[in-house]
């Protein structure tokens, strides 16, 4: 079996790591909000945002090489979305081109929500990455609990922490014991028999659910997953919060 | 005479689809025994375990008692403290985030305050040796650790009765030698599912075999598995030891 990591930095010992992950998601869930709640024409606003969870991440010894190709696996997405706008949007025009009898143009206006968009995506998906890569996933899904979130939804992102490697493993070693024995045959076979191989990682997951099930009941299972945590509230996370919303509060008065 | 901790009486059981799974099985176990179910692949055997702790119940006048309790919906969570069943995949025994997590779900669940939730957790790790794996996420352990740390699992409610199906499965030979080392120390009753018949020289006093959801033989583990014809008929094979 690989040891596969979805919080493969999570065990750095620094300041950011330490503190209490209900304090990281509060906190970061304000930064959110304040980077979301900007105006597109305050850049120094959206500067020191960035200064700030560059601050948090040198805090944090998370590598940058690390933190920047994480970042950009999302961007693609965002442009797939904003990068028309600024083609329809109506209003000053900041250039144009013709291909024969198709015009093309560009407005200022659009311009200016594709950079909104961009901005603010990128500052919420950085203070995600910190959230997420500065904090066991186990107490990530404890701490989101503890605040209340709808149970159902930690449930199932706590059995797909527990249980995707595992489905991964076993359609890896079926597709292995698949080409073991494969020599030649037509394309379209291929595909036939990689339908047959979802349909029977379906079955198998499927099943597993079914044993999973028998085992919690096993052990005293009855509708409901409690779990204990061992957070505890120190003065240093009260400091954290209390300064990260001043500095907050102080680029959201003075940044626009 | 000490006190029956099973009690199984005329115990018939058919999967949803109708095949007929267990017939007629009547066997008792008692308080402090080492018993060993085998029988080949497909005998019934970790099914006849499902029916242990309720999650299985027999058709028709199917009767199983655990120590002074009938199985029925009012003892359920009270027979399910008392019997500690270890499923032969650790992936499906292991659901919880990490080790921590799966050693005291079952506590939990009994209700049990904080402090005596973490002080039952550490003894469970402590007498499978896998304290040090506290923290770590159970997708990380390795074949053998995840083996123990479900063994952990159910010792961290102190039941009564431990339940292991094919606990020796896809073990390396140290690791086998230390569980059969394990087990050879419990002072719990215990019922152990497995064809690995070596484990059950050196572990159990009493065997029952089961082939086609029928109890065939029962009796003292020595004259059970020196009875070649009987262990060939049955598919199964004289333990190495033996020669």
């Amino acid at each position: 079996m690989k040891h596969a990591y979805i919080d493969e930095y999570s065990d750095i010992d620094s300041y950011i790591h330490r503190l209490d992950p209900r304090i990281k998601i509060i906190s970061l869930f304000a930064f959110i909000l304040f980077v979301i709640f900007t105006r597109p024409t305050s850049f120094i606003a959206f500067a020191l945002y960035g200064v700030l969870i560059a601050v948090l991440f040198l805090l944090s010894k998370i590598p940058p090489g690390f933190i920047l190709k994480r970042s950009l696996v999302i961007i693609p997405f965002v442009l797939m979305v904003a990068i028309f706008i600024p083609f329809f949007k109506k209003g000053e025009i900041a250039g144009g081109y013709s291909f024969g009898t198709l015009k093309l143009t560009v407005t200022y206006d659009g311009l200016m929500i594709l950079w909104n968009i961009l901005v603010k995506a990128y500052l919420c998906i950085l203070s995600m990455i910190l959230l997420i890569t500065s904090t066991k996933l186990s107490n990530l899904l404890k701490a989101l609990e503890k605040l209340k979130f709808p149970s159902v939804f930690v449930i199932i992102l706590s059995f797909m922490y527990r249980y995707i490697f595992v489905v991964q493993d076993e359609l890896m070693k079926m597709k292995q014991a698949k080409e073991a024995r494969t020599t030649g045959g037509s394309r379209w076979f291929h595909v036939k028999v990689l339908a047959n191989m979802i349909g029977v990682l379906f079955m198998r997951t499927y099943e597993r659910g079914e044993n999973v099930y028998f085992a919690m009941c096993s052990r005293g299972f009855n509708g409901k997953i409690k779990i204990i945590t061992g957070f505890e509230l120190k003065m240093k996370d009260f400091c954290f919060m209390l300064i990260i919303m001043s500095i907050l509060t102080v680029i959201r008065i003075f940044g626009s | 005479m000490t006190e029956k901790a099973i009690e199984i009486k005329n115990l018939d059981y058919s999967y949803p689809d109708g095949t007929e799974a267990l017939c007629n099985i009547n066997l008792d176990v008692f308080e402090g025994e080492f018993i060993g179910i085998i029988g080949p692949n497909g005998a019934g055997k970790s099914t006849l375990l499902l029916h242990l702790n309720g999650i299985f119940r027999g058709n028709g006048n199917s009767h199983i008692r655990i120590f002074d309790l009938d199985i029925n919906d009012k003892n359920l969570a009270h027979i399910r403290s008392k019997v500690g069943l270890v499923f032969q995949d650790p992936d499906n025994q292991l659901f919880m985030p990490t080790v921590f997590d799966d050693v005291a779900f079952g506590p939990i669940n009994m209700s049990l305050p904080k402090d005596g939730v973490e002080a039952s957790v550490n003894d469970a790790l402590e007498e499978v040796d896998m304290v040090s794996s506290i923290r770590r996420p159970s997708h990380h352990l390795s074949f053998g650790e995840k083996k123990r740390v479900s063994i952990a699992t159910v010792l961290s409610m102190k039941p009564q009765i431990l339940a292991l199906d094919e606990p020796s499965s896809n073990l390396d030979p140290k690791h086998r030698r230390n569980l059969i080392n394990f087990l050879q120390t419990l002072k719990l009753t215990t019922i152990i599912v497995t064809h690995d018949l070596d484990l059950v020289v050196q572990t159990c006093s009493r065997v029952a075999l089961i082939d086609k959801g029928k109890i065939v033989a029962a009796g003292n583990t020595l004259d059970i598995l020196r009875n070649k014809s009987l262990l060939e008929t049955h598919d199964l094979e004289m333990p190495n030891s033996f020669f």
